[in-house]
């Protein structure tokens, strides 16, 4: 305990230098400014914004980028609530009774509702963190090439149920990620894999590039297709500030979200994605009224808000301690890491203390920030937000554009961003999620890299992994949970939690 | 009607699901791209595991999710095939490669193109970009463009400080040793703001003149 306190001491020190509360303070609100535009959610951001934390030292640009991911989910629930766009996934919950709301004059409850939640379910997670790191990073050092390839396999096997739609595409979806993420020249033999004698496919596919062709570009693309039907409350936003009695009706909504958003968060394989799902559809069971929801409970709100919030910063948990990024964001935080010579995983902490505390510090400060910053700031959103979609979206591409130029200033990843965008146009028309094969291609070189030494050390011995105990149990866990997912009965009920919300 | 439509439509009332159907197959002739792209790698042994090893096998499981797909279409209703649009993805594809070629010099085989910069990549984006959709405007597309520009420019070249060429080359050649590039780079966003508010305050005269070009105005709401 007293340890926890001395670490959290050297993060607030850290992180309360003036150098970093500006570069929170500026990340919170670059952040919010972009993921407030509709379909740009939080990974289009980060792609974009990355480049402008390459000359920071490398305390204060993870400290930025943390801020512009929080600001960035921020941004998205805002338009979630005035112009029922969801920026991504995660708010798409948000929409149904926060945009509700909304139209009755109470956006501004609504806005500080979830500001609140946020702020609380922040509180909480930066202090699970704090708690978990040192525990879980001593677990890390225990644990083998065949316990983490085994756990990455449970990491996919909980996208693949967590996915929405059919558990035959994720899986193909996932698959196709460890297939592209094999391009390149191979790590182990220096050998070049399908890269067709193109040079610029020496190097493989930059997964800033890939993420940024399939939520960004493909983003407005799909977006194109639908005639503007933007509808921003009309209705006066309202006072801010929810009054004695809605912060009753909202407070067990927001515990109750707090604990499903960290617990999920933790869990290798987009586990922060279901989150606000799982908060909604547990509301919705215990409310009194049902019937309130989807016609602006505020519990529909704030539930789904603090899981979202409370799953976005757990998900640090398995990048800080054993390295391993369990979503998108976090593979994006991996590439800052790796340009300032950070290696993510259980060595970060013993090695940088003051990185990996300040930038736990800073989370809580950027939280605090979001509250302060967008609460006034409320009505520059609203006005950014009246911009027709036929003059934001040629702004969007040129950040794209821009933002993945400066990243390895290389014409050709420019053009690879229109390909992806084409391509997951192509796959959201047919029905796949560009989501787990993002995780998979985040996973697949490293699970590569386990899986060969693993091998390489049992002398190819697959069974290996069935006769050392931990990798074992979590081959069982990845086994038992997909299946699960292939019982008709179970499916109904993960189907549900996806279409009642 | 042709023998050909009819043996299409006869197919298609087989398929039951056609979104799964065509993905199905998108997905086998991606496994067998990938197999072959894969053929010439050496795949070792488990024991030690050559570059094609993994590729090889994830290849051939595309395939066979591709055919599971596919044999699913085949016996179980399911969505249909949903619409395209051409002109958004052709457009936004044409502008981000007219962008990826203007801002650095770019060379293919004996062909190159020169390198303008910024100043001239940022605005073609926009206004190529703009065109994506039919409402485009071309003069509100390029106020947009000029002012983003701008406002880019200063932000990434100037405070920022990021290596992104923001003149063309032969400018940079002439004006280097004569004029500092911080000052030229001030010049130039300033150049360009002034342009984009007086192209800007043109409109909103023109338009409050006469009334025939009475669009609704987007910045102003």
């Amino acid at each position: 305990m007293t340890d926890l306190l001395a670490n959290l001491g050297l993060g607030f020190a850290v992180a309360l230098s003036l150098q970093n509360v500006t570069l929170c303070f500026l990340g919170c609100l670059v952040g919010t400014l972009i993921g407030v535009l509709p379909g740009v959610g939080p990974i289009a951001t980060i792609a974009m914004l990355l480049p402008i934390t390459f000359g920071l030292d490398p305390v204060g640009a993870l400290i930025m980028l943390a801020g512009i991911y929080y600001g960035a989910q921020y941004g998205g629930s805002t338009t979630a609530i005035l112009v029922n766009i969801p920026g991504e996934a995660t708010s798409v919950v948000t929409t149904l009774d926060g945009h509700q709301m909304a139209r009755q004059g109470r956006a501004g409850v609504a806005l500080g509702i979830a500001a609140i939640g946020s702020f609380f379910a922040g509180t909480v997670a930066t202090l699970l963190i704090a708690a978990l790191g040192a525990p879980l990073t001593r677990l890390a050092l225990i644990f083998g090439p065949a316990e983490y390839f085994a756990l990455m396999v449970m990491g996919l096997a909980f996208a693949v149920v967590l996915a929405h739609g059919s558990v035959l595409k994720a899986v193909a979806m996932i698959l196709v990620g460890i297939l592209l993420a094999a391009v390149g020249t191979d790590l182990e033999t220096g050998q070049e894999r399908m890269t067709f004698g193109l040079a610029f496919l020496t190097d493989g596919i930059d997964f800033s590039v890939l993420a940024m062709g399939l939520f960004g570009v493909a983003e407005i693309l799909r977006n194109l297709d639908q005639t503007e039907t933007r509808e921003i409350a009309r209705a006066r936003i309202g006072r801010l500030l929810p009054s004695l009695a809605d912060l009753r009706q909202a407070a067990p909504a927001t515990l109750r979200g707090t604990a499903i958003g960290a617990i999920l968060g933790i869990l290798p394989g987009n586990g922060a994605v279901l989150g606000p799902f799982a908060a909604y559809t547990v509301e919705k069971r215990l409310a009194r009224d049902p019937s309130r929801f989807g016609r602006g409970a505020i519990e529909g709100v704030a539930g789904p808000e603090s899981a979202n919030n409370a799953g976005a910063q757990t998900a640090f948990i398995p990048l800080l301690t054993l390295g391993i990024p369990p979503n998108a964001v976090m593979a994006l935080m991996v590439g800052a890491m790796t340009i300032h010579g950070i290696v993510p995983g259980p060595g970060v902490m013993t090695k940088n203390p003051n990185l990996f505390w300040g930038m736990i510090a800073s989370m809580w400060i950027g939280n605090l920030m979001l509250l302060v910053i967008n609460l006034p700031l409320v009505g520059i959103w609203v006005r950014l937000l009246k911009v027709p979609y036929r003059l934001m979206f040629p702004a969007i591409l040129m950040f794209c554009a821009i933002g993945i130029y400066s990243i390895n200033s290389l014409p050709t990843d420019v053009m690879l961003i229109a390909a992806f965008g084409v391509f997951g146009y192509g796959l959201i028309k047919f029905g796949f999620e560009p989501a787990p094969m993002l995780l998979g291609f985040v996973l697949g070189k490293l699970m590569e890299e386990y899986l060969r030494r693993a091998l390489t050390l049992s002398r190819g011995d697959a069974l290996v992994f069935l006769e050392r105990p931990v990798s074992a149990v979590l081959f069982l866990v990845a086994f038992t949970i997909l299946a699960a997912a292939l019982l008709p009965s179970l499916r109904r009920g993960r189907d549900a939690v996806f279409t009642e919300a | 009607m042709s023998d050909a439509s009819v043996g299409a439509r006869r197919t298609m009332a087989r398929v039951r699901a056609p979104q799964s159907f065509v993905a199905g197959i998108v997905l086998v002739l991606l496994g067998i791209f990938g197999i072959w792209a894969a053929s010439d790698l050496p795949r070792g042994t488990l024991g030690s595991m050559g570059p094609g090893m993994l590729p090889h096998w994830v290849a051939i499981c595309v395939a066979i999710c591709g055919s599971v797909l596919v044999v699913t279409g085949l016996l179980r209703d399911g969505a249909g095939l949903q619409s395209f649009g051409l002109r958004g993805p052709l457009t936004v594809v044409l502008a981000i490669l007219a962008f990826a070629l203007t801002i650095r010099p770019f060379a293919f085989g004996s062909f190159a193109t020169p390198g303008l910069g910024l100043v001239v990549a940022g605005p073609l984006a926009v206004v190529i970009g703009g065109y994506a959709t039919p409402e485009a405007r071309f003069r509100e597309l390029l106020i947009l463009a000029l002012l983003l520009t701008a406002g880019c420019m200063l932000l990434f070249g100037d405070l920022l400080n990021l290596p992104i060429p923001i003149f063309p080359t032969a400018l940079i050649e002439a004006a280097s040793g004569r004029i500092p590039s911080r000052t030229l780079l001030r010049l130039g966003a300033g150049g360009l703001a002034l342009m984009g508010l007086a192209l800007l305050a043109l409109q909103r005269r023109s338009t409050r003149r006469s009334r025939t070009d009475v669009a609704p105005h987007a910045m102003m709401t």
